[in-house]
């Protein structure tokens, strides 16, 4: 078969399947774009895992003038000399502290306003409530327990928090998104594989005589099968190009625009995927799907075309 | 050219025999009639000379293959050495005359040089050379069957096996198109022709192979359609 008698038989199949190629298309993309969202969210998480863990980890909140309930804070807020025994020990406890950082009560007040500054409580919080703090960096955060039973009970030491507790409830959050949208992902793959091959089954009825003609004239099984491969997989790039332009539009605008601007606040807090993620899935999402429509076309057209 | 060798068929176990044990043995540029009532094997016979259907039992050799020895990856090259016509004639419907003659040529890779010689070549031998324009509807069912023959042909295979070809036509049509047959069959092309068509074959008096319930019981050169009473 030559090349162009074979692009005229393909133009005329997906012309008079324009319907069925239409819903294959939007059926790729769909499941494509939520296959894209749920391996973005995990991405999202082992970047965002990655950043938190390899920055604040432990954070030592000191006594304020009004935490005397607490036991180590029972002379008010901390004292120069507390602060600085607080540092001496955490000196002492290299390697396994390899940082750590003060956070003086104005830079800590300074934050909040930022953090919150939509909220109404902002102005009814005074200052003097904002601890101030060390932020303190392990060589292994799992070992967290060590800094907690040295500083817990520490004189000018109000609290202390591990911070992986506090963002690993984000990290929860992202993963149920993840497995959500690759549960919603298996559904649609299901779905366009169950659709690809009913096309099949239509577009080879509306075709029966032209294959009966292919066959009776010694036609081999290959070039009968080569249009409805060829229209799946068109219909299938078509549908992941589709996907990809949806995901990048998704990372460009609602990731990288709207939601790092919403977090500009907390510039340095968080890191987001960005479209190079999504460059690096793609290959994986454009040549999964094609892979997939290649195989179901094929037993497809071993169940309804006969050569 | 063909040679059926102790050949049976039935379509499914406890189903009748469309075929038992048949002899037969048809020599190149040979034309025959295979005849006899509906349903007494006829269709079946074609159907495994082109490898439609495998029998149920004995061996079919058809162009120098042993067809069952033939791989199933290998049945299109014997294919293309077989033209089939059939009674219903199945033209596409959106293709011109032309269009229709040429589509074998396409789909076997034939280039465009050679598809613009060889399908008016063959529209004339059917007779059709001023219709290659005209949609297969806006022809008559002889023109619409001498479309089907010179699709067949085109291709220049060295077999062409008629199904009833002159089932849907008048008898003056289906002289006509017999004559065409016949006229392929002196250039040097192997037909064999399923018909129940009384008068043609009386009248081309041509190798008569007559089957009744699936059984040959009747070989004759040059026969008429009821030389022995069934």
């Amino acid at each position: 078969m030559r090349p162009g008698f074979l692009l005229g038989e393909i133009a005329n199949g997906l012309r008079r399947n324009a319907s069925m190629v239409v819903s294959v298309v939007l059926v790729t993309m769909v499941s494509l774009f939520f296959l894209g969202i749920g391996l973005l969210a995990q991405a999202q998480v082992s970047t965002a895992k990655g950043f938190w863990y390899d920055r604040v980890q432990v954070s030592i909140f000191l006594c304020t003038p009004d935490a005397t309930e607490v036991a180590s804070c029972s002379e008010g807020a901390v004292t120069p000399e507390q602060r600085e025994q607080i540092a001496a020990d955490l000196e002492s406890l290299d390697p396994l502290v390899t940082e750590y950082f003060y956070e003086s009560n104005e830079e800590a007040y300074e934050r909040f306003r930022e953090q919150f500054r939509n909220s109404p409580v902002l102005d009814s919080i005074p200052q003097e409530a904002i601890p101030e703090s060390y932020r303190v960096n392990l060589s292994d955060p799992t070992r967290y327990e060590v800094i907690r039973a040295a500083f817990e009970q520490a004189p000018g030491v109000e609290s202390v928090e591990d911070q992986r507790e506090v963002v690993d409830k984000l990290f929860t959050f992202l993963g149920v998104l993840s497995v959500g949208a690759l549960a919603l992902a298996v559904a649609m793959v299901v779905c366009a594989v169950l659709l690809i091959s009913t096309t099949i089954r239509l577009t080879a009825w509306s075709r029966r005589r032209e294959t009966a003609i292919k066959r009776m004239v010694g036609a081999s099984a290959f070039s009968i099968h080569l249009p409805f491969i060829l229209e799946t997989v068109i219909a299938t790039v078509a549908g992941a190009g589709l996907a990809v332009a949806l995901l990048w539009a998704t990372v460009r605008y609602g990731i990288t625009g709207f939601l790092s601007e919403l977090l500009a606040g907390e510039s340095g807090l968080i890191s987001l995927v960005g479209p190079r993620d999504l460059w690096l899935i793609t290959p994986f999402l454009v040549g999964g799907a094609l892979l997939l429509a290649v195989v179901t076309a094929w037993l497809a057209l071993h169940r309804h075309v006969r050569v | 050219m063909i040679t059926l060798e102790n050949v049976s068929l039935r379509y499914a176990k406890g189903d009748p025999w469309a075929l038992r044990e048949v002899d037969l043995d048809v020599t190149r540029g040979e034309f025959c009639f295979v005849v006899g009532q509906s349903g007494s094997g006829k269709s079946s016979l074609l159907r495994l000379i082109n490898l439609e259907q495998e029998p149920t039992g004995g061996r079919v050799l058809v162009a120098g293959h042993d067809l069952g020895e033939l791989p199933h990856r290998r049945v299109h090259l014997l294919r293309r050495q077989i033209g089939v016509v059939f009674q219903d004639f199945r033209l596409l419907s959106g293709r011109t005359v032309a269009q229709n003659v040429a589509y074998v040529l396409q789909v076997l890779g034939a280039g465009r040089h050679e598809i613009r010689q060889r399908v008016p070549e063959t529209l004339a031998l059917v007779g059709l050379q001023d219709k290659g324009r005209r949609l297969p509807h806006e022809l008559s069912g002889g023109e619409q069957q001498r479309v089907a023959i010179a699709r067949a042909m085109v291709n220049k295979p060295p077999i062409l096996l008629a199904d009833e070809p002159t089932g849907n036509l008048d008898p003056d049509t289906s002289s006509e198109i017999v004559a065409i047959l016949d006229r392929i069959n002196r250039a040097g092309t192997t037909v064999v022709m399923a018909t129940h068509d009384t008068t043609i074959v009386d009248q081309f008096r041509k190798r008569v192979v007559q089957l009744h319930q699936g059984r040959v019981v009747r070989d004759q050169a040059e026969g008429g359609y009821r030389e022995v009473a069934l």
